[in-house]
């Protein structure tokens, strides 16, 4: 049985402000193993971002508040730790690629030295300062870039260029565990391409486990081992790669993301099968299941708070209509 | 005029613009045409050319060469009038329905503006139910009318681009990446508004994007761009079925497919990056990129052949790769 090294339970996390409570995550439970990929798929708002920002601990101060859970690191609980044993975790032990790769970049400061930055925070080996320049040249050379390009600024790079450049930076510590918080959406095809298979042969080289959030069921059909689908804040399915992708049964909402996209093997000029309506709104969301008014299965039960139902060994989802077709 | 007269027609159209650095071709030589109630595809990377493509043809931005017919009509020499009465059976739909709607208008404001500007109805009165019928047509609820844009998601709001444009009763439409800012469910209820539309009011679309199953599911006829230029155009079940051009056999192999069969597929990716479309020289643009490249590819342009009555393909080694 492979280790488990990351274990969520019951997470809820919400935003609050003056005038309103925006319940972001809402009670969610999962875990990851050494050197697995799970990925995190919902649409805009799912929660899914606020999930990998709770796991280390970079929620906005005083607005993002934990409700309730635990985020389990080698069986630590990070939200337990003091921001100082954070630190130290943050970019050694767990490191994070954001979505932007234009913004999240210090625009003054040479990529050299933002690559270096992280290794001298963390360095518990007393590297000398040669030492650590030329573990710059070295990550620089695994993600494509000259080391001779050390020396320039973030802006003289293109979009592609700089995506690799943080990921030198997040994989500079060989952490256990890298968070990829849709690192390729904004990129174009061909370079979302080198992108994923850079991070597939870095992954499997540094046997890094990770969790990466996307929108594109394209992406994650091609990364990921196992699949968490997020709606409204609630993982509504969980399963393998497999039972996602082809299993018999799926919550209505899996249903309706895969409905929705177009298929290339598809006549053009076909129509889609789109879900009706609108995600809810976070800070008023329905009872029972968040799926509900948009469902086209509902009936009276789904008003009720839903459980996960056990579909596979490996997959369960949270509807009940599920339960009885057993 | 016969049958197999164009809508719209473009001929050798350029559009360079002036930079410190030289001449940017943003388009370079494009002819394309368009038939009635079809949709062509433009398809490409960011930054090459396909969004000034689209605004060159409604000439929001002047062409700097070339001829733009519509129904066999040269619209490059119509004067300010007669460009405002092209304009009303010329559309666009923008990309981001954040920056293309007046916030300070409330929904019925904004579809009923252009419908006001050009005087299309004797009273406000028959506008505004122009308005409500417009707003059922897009699927916009009918209490939404007051509301301002910022009450309303990314969905309702490209909702509202559509009706605004559908309110000139055009004949053509340019949709400038019109779904790639809203989330997938939200996309695909967009797409499939746009082809019943299409199928009931004999629209013909140009439709911009960069996302190729999107463009395969809309089009009839594909055209991908590379650097300013058409490199391959071909019907869209022909062009994914048979690509030609070494760029959109790499395109096609790059787009990640949701289905876990094909994980283990081999992914042609091309090396580095775009050149910069400013004064590109002569020869095939992606010949620094390409792995078939050979010296003849940079010696002289490389033309646009016909490899069957409907595919062209911008390569000298069509024939063999």
């Amino acid at each position: 049985m492979a280790e488990t090294l990351l274990e969520v339970k019951d997470l809820a996390v919400k935003y609050k402000t003056d005038l309103e409570t925006v319940f972001a995550v809402n009670g969610i439970s999962f875990s990851l193993n050494k050197g697995e990929t799970l990925g995190i798929v919902g649409e805009t708002g799912a929660g899914k971002t606020t999930t990998a920002l709770t796991i280390l601990r970079l929620l906005p101060e005083r607005v993002g508040v934990v409700g309730k859970g635990q985020v389990l690191f080698e069986g630590e609980d990070l939200l337990a730790l003091p921001e100082h044993d954070m630190m130290k975790k943050r970019g050694d032990k767990i490191s994070m690629i954001f979505q932007d790769p234009m913004t999240s970049l210090n625009p003054v400061h040479t990529i050299g030295g933002q690559i270096a930055e992280a290794l001298r925070l963390h360095n518990e080996k007393n590297r000398t300062r040669e030492q650590l320049e030329a573990r710059v040249d070295e990550v620089l050379e695994m993600v494509g870039i000259p080391p001779s390009r050390k020396g320039d600024y973030p802006h003289q790079f293109s979009g592609g260029m700089k995506q690799r450049v943080v990921i030198a930076m997040a994989l500079a510590c060989e952490p256990d565990l890298l968070i990829a918080d849709e690192p390729t959406t904004a990129l174009d095809v061909t370079i979302q391409a080198q992108v994923l298979l850079l991070m597939r042969e870095l992954r499997d080289r540094l046997q890094t486990a990770m969790i990466l959030i996307t929108h594109d069921l394209g992406v994650v059909a091609q990364m990921c081992d196992r699949v968490a689908v997020m709606y409204a804040g609630e993982l509504v399915e969980k399963g393998t790669l497999a039972d996602i992708f082809t299993g018999a049964r799926h919550h209505p909402y899996t249903q309706g993301l895969f409905g929705s996209i177009p298929k290339l093997e598809d006549e053009s000029k076909t129509l889609l099968h789109p879900i009706d309506g609108l995600m809810p709104d976070p800070t008023d969301l329905p009872e029972g299941c968040r799926f509900l008014p948009r469902c086209p299965h509902a009936c009276e039960k789904c008003k009720e708070k839903q459980e996960d139902i056990a579909l596979s060994p490996t997959h369960t989802a949270r509807c009940h209509m599920l339960e009885r077709k057993v | 005029m016969g049958a197999s007269q164009p809508l719209l027609e473009t001929r050798n159209l350029k559009k360079y613009f002036n930079t410190a650095a030289g001449k940017l071709h943003a388009v370079d030589d494009i002819s394309v045409r368009i038939m009635r109630r079809e949709t062509l595809g433009v398809v490409g990377e960011s930054g090459c050319g396909k969004s000034t493509l689209g605004r060159t043809i409604l000439r929001l931005i002047e062409p700097t060469d070339g001829a733009i017919l519509f129904k066999g009509e040269d619209i490059t020499r119509l004067k300010a009038a007669g460009m405002r009465e092209m304009r009303m059976r010329m559309q666009i739909i923008f990309q981001d329905p954040y920056s293309s709607i007046n916030p300070r208008m409330s929904v019925s404001e904004i579809i009923a503006e252009y419908m006001l500007f050009h005087k299309m109805y004797r009273t406000r009165a028959e506008a505004w139910n122009r308005t409500a019928q417009l707003m059922n047509t897009v699927g916009l609820a009918r209490r939404l009318a007051n509301a301002y844009p910022h009450e309303l998601d990314g969905g309702r709001r490209q909702r509202i681009g559509i009706a605004r444009a559908l309110s000139m009763n055009p004949e053509f439409i340019v949709c400038d990446e019109p779904v790639s800012a809203l989330d997938v469910s939200i996309q695909a209820q967009i797409l499939n508004l746009l082809l019943e539309l299409q199928r009931e009011f004999g629209l013909t679309y140009l439709f911009i994007t960069h996302d190729l199953s999107v463009v395969k599911h809309i089009s009839d006829e594909i055209m991908v761009m590379y650097l300013g230029q058409c490199v391959e155009q071909a019907p869209a079940d022909e062009l994914f079925a048979n690509p030609r051009h070494p760029y959109t056999k790499a395109l096609l192999s790059a787009i990640p497919v949701p289905d876990i069969s094909m994980r283990d597929r081999e992914i042609v990716t091309i090396r580095g990056e775009v050149k910069s479309p400013i004064n590109p020289g002569i020869g095939c643009r992606f010949a620094g990129r390409c792995e078939y490249a050979l010296d003849r590819c940079l010696q002289s342009d490389v033309p646009l052949v016909g490899l069957n009555e409907k595919h062209l393909c911008a390569c000298v080694r069509a024939g063999e790769v």
